[in-house]
């Protein structure tokens, strides 16, 4: 009995892990997205900005990443 | 005998490999603990810097002797860079040259040039080192990627101090709008905004900065593992025995076509990574050495 609910917590805590990771890679996924896609639109309309663009699009992407990243770690640490 | 059987005991191996161990003992029981060790990983990072350093004091020489040679001969080619090599590397230069300018600024860029460039190459060459087999990524082993984070971190938090003394980059952390409100909105959503930032500058950047180089090498190089296993589990004859099945082949051709499409990917993750990195701590720089304008 008491076997069968360590196993079960076990079970719990991966999937815990495996949520909090998915869960925090929902909104940078989506934000990144818009990101890249808007920095796609900006050059399209200006070609002659877009080493400037892509610059800037990378500093958005990196930020947008640190939430997913943040919960990259969590993963570990649950 | 099923292949799949056989896939958790390469997955560990897999681990097993990726894992910081001494160098000169690969079979080792798990991950080194205690501290002064040689590893696999610092012995490749080692060669890594060696290379960088040899690769542009060989070039810097050529370069002074064809520019004095040029000067006394009165040719034309003191600015043409000396051979392919060269060329090559005066382009890295001023790719690094241009990132800092355009974001640290036109004054304060310059100064920044080798920090940034000892970053960008020797990252993104330990990167490609990682993807030869046997080669270890120095960023693909969690301390290296703080490593090199910590450096960054302290470049930044003491161009901060010095650019702006200690209360002044404190005090910079609270939007200059929010500093000019009334006294209650001063204190409370000062205060507020001072913790978030504080957090956020001095905790968040090193850990994301570390993170990501690490987690982007690290899952990097799992996925090649895991393809290269399959290869290795489902080509009949190879590993498990299988003998001919149109199943085991189509398995196992398909995880060759997707093993050198990942391995092409994960020759552009290793240049984003390092460009990445570079930067990042270059903004970080240029938001220290700005700090009282924001």
């Amino acid at each position: 009995m008491e076997g069968s609910i360590v196993e079960a917590l076990a079970g719990l805590s991966s999937i815990g892990k495996g949520l909090a990771y998915g869960l925090a890679a929902i909104g940078p996924g989506i934000g990144i997205g818009i990101v890249g896609g808007k920095a796609l639109e900006a050059m399209a309309r200006q070609p002659e900005m877009a080493g400037q663009i892509q610059t800037t699009m990378f500093i958005a992407i990196a930020f947008t990443e640190a939430l997913a990243l943040l919960g990259f770690v969590l993963t570990f640490l649950i | 005998m099923n292949p799949l059987d056989l896939l958790p005991g390469k997955i560990e191996e897999l681990v097993h490999e990726l894992s910081v161990l001494p160098y000169n003992d690969m079979h080792a029981t798990g991950p080194v603990t205690e501290p002064f060790v040689l590893t696999n990983y610092v012995v490749w990072g080692i060669v890594s810097l060696v290379v960088v350093i040899a690769l542009f004091v060989a070039v810097a020489n050529r370069e002074k002797k064809q520019m004095r040679l040029a000067l006394e001969t009165g040719e034309a080619t003191a600015l043409a860079p000396a051979g392919r090599l060269a060329g090559v590397m005066e382009a890295g230069v001023e790719f690094i040259r241009d990132m800092a300018t355009d974001v640290i600024g036109e004054k304060d860029g310059p100064k920044y040039v080798p920090l940034l460039g000892t970053f960008f190459f020797m990252i993104v060459l330990s990167n490609f080192i990682g993807l030869i087999p046997g080669g270890k990524a120095w960023g693909g082993a969690f301390g290296g990627a703080v490593a090199l984070a910590g450096i960054s971190w302290i470049v930044f938090v003491f161009v901060g101090f010095a650019k702006n003394g200690a209360f002044g980059y404190l005090r910079s952390l609270v939007p200059s709008g929010v500093r000019e409100m009334a006294l209650p909105a001063r204190i409370g959503l000062g205060g507020f905004i001072f913790l978030l930032e504080f957090v956020s500058t001095f905790l968040v950047r090193p850990l994301t900065l570390s993170v990501r180089l690490f987690a982007n090498l690290y899952a990097g190089h799992v996925i090649l593992g895991v393809f290269a296993a399959f290869v290795s589990l489902f080509f009949p004859f190879v590993e498990s025995q299988l003998g001919w099945s149109a199943g085991g082949v189509g398995v196992g051709a398909v995880s060759l076509v997707f093993l050198v499409l990942m391995y092409a990917f994960e020759l552009f993750v290793a240049f984003i990574q390092a460009y990445v990195f570079t930067i990042l701590t270059a903004v970080y720089i240029q938001s220290s050495v700005h700090a009282s304008e924001h």
